[in-house]
């Protein structure tokens, strides 16, 4: 009787140590689902359109910043082209799933109440023409925050190129 | 003119602001009002001379310091964004990481 009981003991010790690695796959797999389903840390992928517009949109302004020391009347064919390229952005950027910091930072550039983009050009017609001098300076800030845009879908790129590559290699 | 002088009322000014707008946030606002400051002191220093010789308007000089403001809502904005993005990555680490120990219980 007491060889019997002796016998059964590694039998026990085995089940144990089966339910207990069960315990564990399952814990893990929970705790996976847990994270993948975290929309928080979700960031919109790299977006090439978005990438080049920003750019060209930053280059457009530059040129047309520059004009501002003369008058806004007669800017104002290049003044309105730029703000519908504008506007088409901030509504593309609006649509993209997980793309609230992109989509704030453009709600204030192209936002008229707001003093970077947006706000220059109606601080320039409020004006007429803008001295030299300050229109160096509002160009610094305006410059800034576009390059703050671009560089941020930047960072984008190595998201989606360690993805990519973690497809090609099979992870 | 003493830039340093100025940027001290200046402070002082905002301070009162906050605490009579905002009392509950004292801390905080000390805290924000100083980053502020201390972000923009060589702009605000550069603005200042201009508008004391007259280079640029009162109203420009507004537009400029609420520009600055604006512009440092923007780069608090890609912090986050950056933060956000550091984080999606340590995440997929996670999920690989998990992803391994659990195909090796398996397999």
């Amino acid at each position: 009787m007491k060889q019997f009981k002796c016998s059964r003991i590694p039998n026990k010790i085995n089940m144990m140590s089966k339910k207990m690695k069960y315990f564990q796959v399952v814990l893990l797999t929970v705790f996976t689902i847990i994270i993948m389903s975290c929309n928080s840390l979700k960031t919109a992928s790299y977006d090439q359109y978005s990438y080049q517009k920003t750019t060209e949109i930053k280059v457009d302004a530059s040129n047309l910043i520059d004009k501002a020391t003369t008058s806004y009347v007669d800017n104002i064919e290049a003044i309105e082209s730029l703000n519908l390229e504008i506007q088409k952005i901030v509504a593309y950027e609006k649509n993209k799933p997980n793309n609230e910091i992109t989509y704030a930072m453009w709600k204030i550039l192209s936002d008229s109440e707001r003093n970077l983009l947006v706000g220059f050009l109606k601080y320039w017609k409020e004006n007429d023409t803008l001295s030299q001098l300050f229109v160096t300076e509002a160009k610094t800030q305006i410059m800034e925050a576009m390059d703050l845009l671009i560089k941020y879908e930047g960072k984008k790129d190595k998201v989606s190129k360690d993805k990519l590559m973690g497809i090609i290699n099979g992870n | 003119m003493d830039f340093k002088e100025i940027l001290k009322e200046l402070k002082g000014e905002l301070l009162t602001l906050f605490e009579e707008k905002w009392g509950d946030l004292k801390g905080e606002s000390k805290k924000d009002v100083e980053q502020f400051l201390k972000d923009s002191k060589d702009k605000l220093e550069r603005w200042t001379k201009l508008l004391i010789s007259k280079d640029i308007t009162l109203d420009d000089y507004k537009w400029l310091i609420k520009s600055q403001k604006d512009l440092l809502l923007m780069k608090a904005l890609h912090k986050a964004g950056v933060s956000k993005i550091s984080l999606g990555h340590f995440k997929n680490k996670v999920v690989n990481t998990i992803l391994n120990v659990v195909t090796e219980f398996i397999l």
